[in-house]
């Protein structure tokens, strides 16, 4: 960690323990993404396939088309529901955990970790068992006497919302808890001293320090949403197109593979653009944690 | 620190609030999870809940499946290696990161970070256009190659972090006693680390094992994951379930390696 060290005395010694990362990710992660932007610029032919070329064409057509405009603003709608709802829903929990963590540590942060752990595919069948027409939701509500015939929920939007919603929560709770536990319990004895209610301190104290954490919970689960092919294919509508498997079926079954690669690069400049403006707030708003 | 000052604050009440709300919240996480557990021991032929009676034909039938045993050695062969590439490849280029001071270092991490927040859609579609130029097709290595891609920075995100605390004399101590680059890393560093490495790999290897976007282009549908989703797509019976107690058991025994780190990592308090 000190200038001195062995370092200076072999300066190739780096390079050396970089070469088996670089064999994996140069071949697999860098030369791809140099290719992906290539072919995006080549042309879909009927009867070709791909043809090499030179031309925005297929840019023109992704942002001017409206079959792919309501692509773009499905996804985009679908995955800014999903960012706040489930920041709203982690805000309250990450709250009580970071303040009463090491009493319910055990079972809660379990439930935070599990559904992470486990396969993706698990959780949606889970969501199935729930959503179906015949399924635990729809059951309850006619018994209770709630619904006279079952609510379509399986393979329709709301029911994407809902397994997004799930899936992205506990990406939404781990930046807000980091970001509350940091806040030490002096500053919320220090406030209640002063004669701060409850909620006051929540809103004067709590609500200004954990904005980072906010930020970065809104970044995180609007990038996964934005991406995510398994919930929209299994549990949502081919009504309401979303962006990553419109990717999957033009490069598949449309064998437009140019114009997979043209929506691909305009997925990644979304996400890129996404990161850049989150870091880039979390810097403005935590002035302290830069000035040092 | 103490719970009377906690209290003096957050009255009883909104502790009680909270709490119930983190229960349910809590309940709503996990609430799929135990069902696709429940419903793999249902005795009934479909999604009903709750299940009529308790059954193992759904275990049975799901053992019997080709495509699912198939798709899990498959998925398997392809975990194992990619945990091997990326612990190996991981492990080294944190070692570089940590290690040693140099020009382009704040930008060489980035660029090996930078896997882990783009989507995996995009990087298997981008892998599949690169195929060709290594004489490669869609199959098992190609599945390997992309998944490491995810498993390198995840390994390397852990073991920095498990480097943390490092104290670098230790490297000064064992060289100025004779002991090669190598030696030393084999015998001093790498025991120091190992939690970190071992976390690192399991979640390569879970990742691996979970990964959809990626597979899609470079397997031929046939992993378990792939498999799942098909079957889910066509017609739906518990023994999608039945594979998903296996898949929920090997999350679960994935736990003990991962916790230590987590530890580490997440959950110490400021």
């Amino acid at each position: 960690m000190t200038p001195g060290t062995a370092a200076s005395l072999r300066r190739w010694t780096p390079l050396l323990w970089i070469v088996p990362a670089a064999l994996v990710l140069l071949p697999f992660f860098f030369l791809p993404l140099v290719l992906l932007f290539r072919n995006s610029l080549n042309r879909d032919d009927p009867m070709l396939l791909m043809v090499p070329d030179f031309t925005a064409i297929n840019y023109i057509k992704a942002l001017s088309d409206p079959f792919y405009l309501q692509l773009f603003a499905n996804t985009i709608g679908a995955a800014l529901f999903v960012a706040v709802i489930a920041t709203i829903i982690a805000y309250p929990f990450s709250y009580f955990i970071s303040r009463y963590a090491r009493r319910s540590i055990g079972l809660v942060v379990w439930a935070v970790y599990m559904p992470l752990f486990v396969s993706v595919i698990v959780r949606v069948f889970g969501w199935m068992i729930v959503l179906a027409d015949s399924g635990l939701l729809n059951a309850m509500l006619l018994k209770l006497h709630f619904l006279q015939t079952p609510l379509r929920l399986l393979f329709e939007v709301d029911g994407m919302l809902i397994g997004m919603v799930h899936r992205y929560l506990p990406l939404a709770i781990l930046p807000l808890f980091n970001a509350m536990k940091k806040i030490p319990d002096e500053l919320h004895r220090a406030s209640a001293n002063l004669g701060a209610t409850p909620s006051g301190v929540i809103r004067d104290v709590v609500f200004p320090l954990s904005v980072p954490g906010i930020v970065i919970s809104l970044q995180l689960t609007f990038a996964g949403a934005l991406s995510d092919f398994v919930l929209p294919q299994v549990l949502g509508s081919p009504r309401f197109r979303m962006l990553a498997p419109a990717i999957y079926a033009e490069a598949t079954t449309n064998l437009s593979t140019a114009m997979a690669a043209t929506l691909a690069v305009l997925m990644l400049v979304f996400i890129i653009a996404l990161l850049g403006a989150s870091g880039y707030l979390v810097k403005r708003l935590t002035p302290w944690m830069t000035a040092r | 620190m103490s719970r009377p000052g906690i209290e003096a604050i957050d009255s009883a009440g909104m502790y009680r609030g909270l709490l119930v709300y983190v229960l349910i919240v809590g309940a709503f996480l996990m609430l799929p999870l135990v069902l696709a557990v429940m419903l793999a021991f249902s005795s009934g032929g479909g999604l009903e809940f709750p299940p009529p009676g308790l059954s193992f034909k759904w275990i049975v039938k799901a053992a019997a499946t080709r495509e699912f045993r198939e798709g899990l050695l498959i998925s398997a062969v392809v975990a194992v290696a990619t945990g091997l590439i990326s612990a190996i490849a991981g492990t080294s280029a944190a070692i570089a990161i940590n290690h040693f001071r140099f020009r382009g270092r704040a930008a060489l991490q980035a660029l090996l970070m930078a896997p882990l927040s783009l989507p995996g859609i995009v990087i298997g579609l981008a892998i599949l256009f690169t195929l060709p130029a290594f004489g490669l097709v869609p199959g098992i290595v190609a599945t390997i190659g992309g998944h490491s891609v995810i498993g390198v920075p995840y390994v390397a995100y852990m073991v920095l972090a498990s480097l943390s605390n490092y104290d670098m004399s230790l490297d000064r101590a064992s060289a100025s006693l004779g002991a090669g680059q190598w030696q030393t890393f084999r015998r001093i560093t790498l025991p120091i680390i190992s939690p970190g490495v071992t976390a690192g790999t399991v979640c390569a290897m879970l990742l691996s094992f979970d990964n959809v976007a990626l597979s899609l282009f470079l397997s031929n549908g046939n992993t378990l994951p792939l498999r799942m989703m098909q079957s889910m797509q066509f017609y739906t019976d518990p023994s999608v379930a039945a594979v998903s107690v296996l898949l929920v058991a090997l999350s679960l025994a994935a736990v003990p390696f991962l916790k230590r780190s987590f530890r580490e990592t997440h959950m110490e308090r400021a």
